[in-house]
């Protein structure tokens, strides 16, 4: 039996790979997690998730409390589960793990990996040590699913790619919001392409798989011949096919790092959706948040960071692409040469133009677009770990991350800040990730070897699907379109390169919850290591103190000091300025102190009563303050 | 053929007309002229500074006396909990606001900066005392909406006026400026308790940086470079509040309210003031909310202070110039600014200022695709303001010698009313210093006397550029047979103001929908295109759309441009067209086929 994408690529309650996984999970798993309640054999839908929150929150109370950041135009509340032992230090101010998934709403697997997290983390508080240590002094905060709007559409009748959130915008601004969505024509509950037979079509039948379309090069001999777009009807009759349906921004294109300008989905402006809103409100009152991970179509943990802290190139999927650009030219309809309006004709650029040799510069700095080469030793490090601890050894399809959350958490917000779409079309060759796999042999998906550059990718996804015996794939069926006439229909299903099978989600949650434990695991913790105090007579005294980051991250990335977003860690002795003789000052700042046992020294030599106390005081944003009382004698 | 003549420009020739009119009508003809101004009807103060209450109370007091025309609400809180009031002024005769072109006017996004807002108050005045009196003023009133919003920054403004002046251009969200974990704990302080912040001098015989200016102590002249001075300077009025060794490091607030606007936002490493991400600041939300759901606006002033400054985007030199199209808009308006504003200069903003990113006039053009400017009112200049003053400064003898003009003009002229002489004072953290030095009210704010010009001449300016605004009108039409029962039709598409319907900014980044061309009527449109020139033969460009019954124009329609579409046409009867444009209106006629 062919394994099924989850009944014809749509996400159903009810997987028909149920009982093959559940015999997987036992073969597969090398630490299976203990003692699930939730149920990994499926995608949640929002009001599943929403109760199995609610159950893991109830039961483990003592350590976890379920919150909502917001609410979005559907209605649905954006939960944040926040696990840490309230006792001690104010929860918002501890050093922090902050995991966001879905920002991209197709994007289930991220949730089902941040749901298993917390349920892992709550399960083993009781048992394992390590665990157990990060939620008493430091707090998690998990946010499963940032766009339940754009999610719920994946459970929908028919699967539409719908990746936004349900903000009406009007994609080719025609004046006319929302109303050219596409439509199921041969009502498979698919939205797949339409490719048809078009002298001037650019296309060409791809050499490497005859399923694919590859650009065609004129300067190779090439001649095109197909024409490709979106299932569905010119609904406004302006000669576009489904160039502006329903919604919508997404919200992993919304955000403040290489915002993508006036790009029809990523909002009219920077954090200008509700659940963005929320989602920033919610991170920039906790400053304690020392680490941030998120799941979702960007890559910096799969594919390690490069020498010059720049990311691996995005794996596009190129038939997706070119649908896309069937759609582009409607936004450039109805320009008119303003040469012929009878305005004064060529002419000045302006009085108050820019001077000849302008362009960027001269304004002062740039804005940082790789990571900093201190920081990157740390990247790499912890990108290693994840693709030790999970296996994933290549995505199946990235994007780059123009305006994604994780970017600003690394180039704003300034702490060290990934994203991983969670699963992957090759995995380690280790027993954990291969043994059982069903059509098994050899690594999955190889085979991409050889094929045109156009559309490897999509070559390798097809291969893939091959060798995992998945359905993700419609064969080019013939259909009569009213408007284009003989057409056909098929291509790659929704969904199928943004999540993996249901079946595959339970061997991927391990890993990553214990990556989560392992990034919280890494944060600065800085304390007062020493003190002496040596009384000279006279009523002066000399006071050393050596403070020590004991930790493995640096007090702040050196990002963070850059952007100024980590504040300097604080030592303060507690006496009148005037006391202080010599040696330092009362309130000295260390814009970062690197991790491992690095050590800083503090001497004053002050004037005091004997026997008088004083407060050295220590406060470090990531890791935590400390105080201590000292005696003059 | 057949010519029909629509009304072409019924403004112009209604404004031709009430010229005739008004020359030809004697003042004693009229009442209330017996050779002597009008009474006003609302009596204002144009020469002192408003606190934001009495701001609103000014613009109440108005409401009153305008009903028809004038309506206030807020739209929305600042930090502190005032509201940021709105006037509109709108005569409901001429149509809805919607339907009609809009101008926005701001003030006092920077706290200290308290002159623009009297110019809008000034303005929402002038325009209500002077409908009916003034033709001119009578038009723009009824052409075009006016959206006035006196203080965007009620905190600043009041901080600065029920304060002593110090630190309020930002707003009032709290600020940790020293990284101490407390917020806004140690700003200046009133030591003296006069109700100002002065400058901290020290006696440090041999051992400064500054000395006293020969011919006036009062004043401290840095020394030159290899010599020593009496004198050092120690910043601001105030002490170390927190005990942290460190005096007036964490004053209120800490940010620039016009740093968190959408176009080339940046974070605070690359812009100061910035915030974590746009609109954060419940007053740039309140303002932006309003201006997004307010697309007939077509023209924007926000005013600051000072230097004498008409100012326009882009903020950065990496924006890049705007389109060469929107240049010679802004220059129109710009150059003409330049003349009704002596003292003010016409330029862009990083070159001609500095560089702002995340500035609120970026956003309003690029993003809302909105004409901007930013005035900057009031040069040190206008002090002095005869070429033969200006003369006599170059004299080394002269007592208003540049380094003298400024206490000169204010011993003289404001009987020594804005500074404030140096006294001696027991500072806690630097011993005997002496306090003294201008007080909040002088230097980028006019003198009081001299504010009503300045809030008239730059008033001029802003009404000009809403005057120039868009207006759409159809003209001549023209229906000929060609054969059968088919049609060529002509319409002139008109737009005789200065400013676009669209900016090509706005176009390019798609956040103005586009203009329409609708044609209705029992006729299959064959074709249609755009003459390129009525009164000569050649050809016509073809408009390649699918839908030509609803055409599209996406860069809009330029200013003080006539385009003529041409429709072929099979049908018979009537056949209405319409031209509909979100910031130059929306015009109708009708042709008849026979």
């Amino acid at each position: 039996m062919r394994k099924r994408w989850q009944g014809e690529g749509r996400i159903s309650r009810t997987s028909i790979g149920v009982v093959a996984c559940a015999l997987m999970v036992l073969v597969l798993t090398a630490e299976p997690l203990r003692a699930q309640t939730v149920d990994y054999t499926k995608y949640h839908t929002y009001d599943e998730l929403t109760s199995a929150l609610q159950g893991l929150v109830r039961s483990h109370s003592n350590i976890a409390t379920l919150v909502s950041i917001g609410e979005t135009r559907g209605g649905r509340s954006i939960w944040a589960v926040e696990i840490a032992n309230r006792a001690g230090v104010p929860v918002d101010e501890r050093p922090a793990l902050l995991m966001a998934a879905n920002l991209e709403g197709d994007h289930l697997i991220g949730s089902e990996l941040a749901l298993a997290t917390v349920e892992w983390l709550l399960t083993e508080y009781g048992s394992n040590d390590e665990v157990r240590r990060r939620i008493d002094e430091q707090a998690f905060f998990v946010v499963p699913r940032v766009n339940p709007d754009g999610a719920e559409a994946v459970f929908g009748p028919v699967a539409t790619w719908q990746r936004g959130n349900l903000t009406p915008y009007d994609d080719d601004n025609d004046g006319r919001v929302d109303e050219d969505p596409p439509e199921d024509l041969n009502g498979d509950g698919l939205i797949t392409f339409m490719r048809v037979r078009d002298p001037s079509g650019p296309y060409m039948t791809d050499p490497a798989d005859a399923r694919l379309l590859k650009r065609a090069d004129a300067s190779k001999g090439e001649s095109g011949g197909w024409a490709l777009y979106w299932e569905g009807r010119d609904n406004d009759g302006d000669g576009f096919y489904n160039e502006d349906g329903v919604g919508g921004v997404d919200l992993n294109r919304n955000f403040q790092h290489e915002y993508p300008y006036y790009a029809k989905d990523a909002g009219r402006h920077m954090v200008s959706e509700a659940e963005s809103i929320a989602l920033m409100e919610y991170v920039i009152r906790r400053r304690g948040v020392a680490a941030i991970l998120t799941f979702g179509a960007s890559d910096n943990l799969i594919s390690s960071p490069g020498g010059r802290g720049e990311l691996a190139a995005a794996a596009a999927l190129s038939l997706f692409d070119q649908a896309e650009a069937s759609t582009s030219g409607a936004r450039a309809v109805g320009v008119m040469s303003t040469a012929t309006a009878g305005f004064g004709r060529g002419g000045r650029g302006g009085r108050g133009g820019a001077p000849a040799g302008g362009g960027r510069g001269g304004g002062g700095q740039q804005p940082a677009t790789m990571i900093d080469t201190t920081d990157l030793e740390y990247f790499r490090t912890i990108a290693a770990k994840y693709q030790e601890l999970t296996g994933i050894r290549r995505a199946a399809v990235t994007r780059a991350p123009r305006g994604a959350f994780f970017e600003y958490g690394y180039y704003q917000f300034g702490v060290p800040s990934f994203s991983t779409p969670g699963w992957g079309i090759e995995m380690a060759a280790a027993d954990t990730a291969q043994g059982g796999q069903a059509g098994g042999g050899g690594q999955r998906g190889g085979g991409a070897g050889g094929s045109p550059v156009a559309t490897d990718n999509d070559k390798r996804l097809l291969d893939w699907f091959e060798s995992e015996n998945i359905d993700g794939f419609v064969d080019w069926t013939p259909f009569d379109h009213p408007q284009l006439g003989e057409v056909e229909i098929g291509g790659f299903k929704p969904y199928v390169t943004s999540n993996p099978p249901a079946a595959q989600i339970d061997e991927l949650l391990a890993g990553h919850a214990q990556f989560a434990l392992y990034l919280s695991s890494l944060f600065p913790r800085v304390r007062i290591a020493s003190t002496t105090v040596t009384d000279h007579g006279g009523g002066v005294f000399r006071i050393e103190a050596e403070i020590e980051n004991t930790g493995y991250l640096p007090t702040a990335a050196a990002q963070g000091v850059r952007a100024g977003a980590v504040q300097p860690v604080m030592v303060q002795l507690g006496v009148d300025p005037e006391a202080i003789i010599t040696g330092d000052v009362k309130t000295n700042f260390i814009s970062a102190l690197a991790g491992s046992g690095t050590r800083r020294s503090f001497q004053w030599v002050i004037r005091g009563q004997p026997g008088a106390r004083i407060e050295l005081k220590l406060r470090s944003q990531k890791s935590g303050s400390e105080s201590m009382m000292l005696t003059l004698r | 053929m057949r010519m029909t003549t629509n009304p072409v420009r019924p403004v112009l020739a209604a404004l031709l007309l009430s010229v005739l009119v008004a020359t030809s009508v004697s003042a004693q003809d009229r009442p209330g002229i017996q050779g002597s101004d009008p009474p006003h009807k609302v009596r204002l103060d144009f020469n002192r500074w408003h606190d934001t209450a009495e701001l609103y109370e000014d613009l109440r007091t108005l409401e009153r006396a305008y009903p028809k025309f004038l309506s206030m609400r807020s739209l929305g809180k600042s930090h502190g909990g005032r509201d940021l009031m709105l006037m509109t002024i709108n005569n409901p005769d001429t149509g809805s606001e919607m339907s009609k072109a809009a101008m926005y006017i701001e003030a006092n996004v920077h706290g200290n900066e308290i002159q623009g807002s009297e110019v809008t108050i000034y303005t929402v005045w002038y325009l209500m005392e002077n409908y009916g009196r003034i033709e001119q003023i009578t038009k723009l009133v009824d052409e075009r909406v006016f959206y006035i919003v006196p203080t965007v920054n009620p905190d600043g403004r009041d901080y600065f006026l029920h304060g002593t002046g110090a630190g309020s251009r930002t707003g009032h969200v709290p600020v940790d400026d020293d990284n101490d974990g407390l917020f806004d704990e140690d700003g200046p302080d009133d030591l003296n308790s006069n109700n100002n912040i002065e400058q901290i001098r020290k006696y440090v015989p041999g051992e400064g940086n500054y000395r006293l200016n020969a011919a006036d102590p009062r004043l401290m002249e840095p020394v030159p470079p290899g010599e020593f001075g009496d004198w050092i300077l120690l910043g601001s009025e105030g002490i170390d509040n927190d005990g942290d060794g460190r005096v007036n490091e964490d004053g209120p607030g800490g940010y620039d309210g016009n740093r968190n606007w959408a176009s080339d936002w940046q974070p605070e490493y690359i812009q100061g003031g910035a915030m974590d991400y746009p609109f954060q600041l419940p007053e740039a939300k309140a303002v932006n909310d309003f201006l997004m759901s307010h697309p007939n606006i077509a023209g924007v002033q926000s005013y600051h202070n000072s230097g004498g400054m008409i100012l326009r985007g882009p903020g950065a030199e990496w924006q890049g110039d705007y389109p060469a199209a929107d240049n010679r808009v802004y220059d129109q308006l710009g150059e003409h600014g330049q003349r009704l504003l002596p003292y003010y200069d016409y330029l862009v903003i990083w070159s001609g200022l500095y560089t702002v990113h995340g500035g609120f006039i970026d956003w309003t053009n690029d993003g809302l695709g909105m004409i901007s400017f930013s005035n900057e009112l009031w040069n040190g200049g206008q002090y002095f303001n005869s070429p033969a003053l200006k003369e006599q400064q170059q004299d080394p003898d002269s007592p208003i010698r540049p380094d003298l003009s400024g206490l000169f003009f204010d011993d003289y002229l404001e009987f020594g009313d804005q500074f404030v002489d140096w006294t001696p004072f027991e500072h806690p953290q630097y011993g005997l210093v002496e306090l003294g030095g201008w007080k909040k009210t002088r230097g980028r704010i006019p003198p009081r006397f001299m504010q009503e010009e300045l809030a008239h001449r730059n008033m001029a300016f802003t009404l000009f550029q809403a005057g120039e605004m868009p207006m759409m009108a159809l003209g001549e039409t023209m229906a000929e047979r060609v054969g059968g029962d088919v049609w060529r039709v002509w319409v002139d598409i008109t737009n005789d103001r200065i400013a676009p319907t669209i900016t090509a900014r706005a176009a390019e980044n798609h956040v103005v929908p586009p203009d329409l061309l609708h044609l209705e009527g029992a006729a299959e449109v064959i074709s249609a295109g755009w003459v390129r020139n009525k009164h000569a033969p050649g050809a016509t460009d073809m408009i390649d759309q699918a839908d030509l019954e609803r055409i599209i124009i996406r860069n809009g329609h330029p200013g003080r441009t006539t385009r003529t579409i041409e429709y072929i046409v099979r049908g018979s009867g009537a056949l209405d067209l319409r031209y509909e444009s979100v910031k130059g209106g929306t015009v109708q006629t009708r042709i008849n086929l026979r």
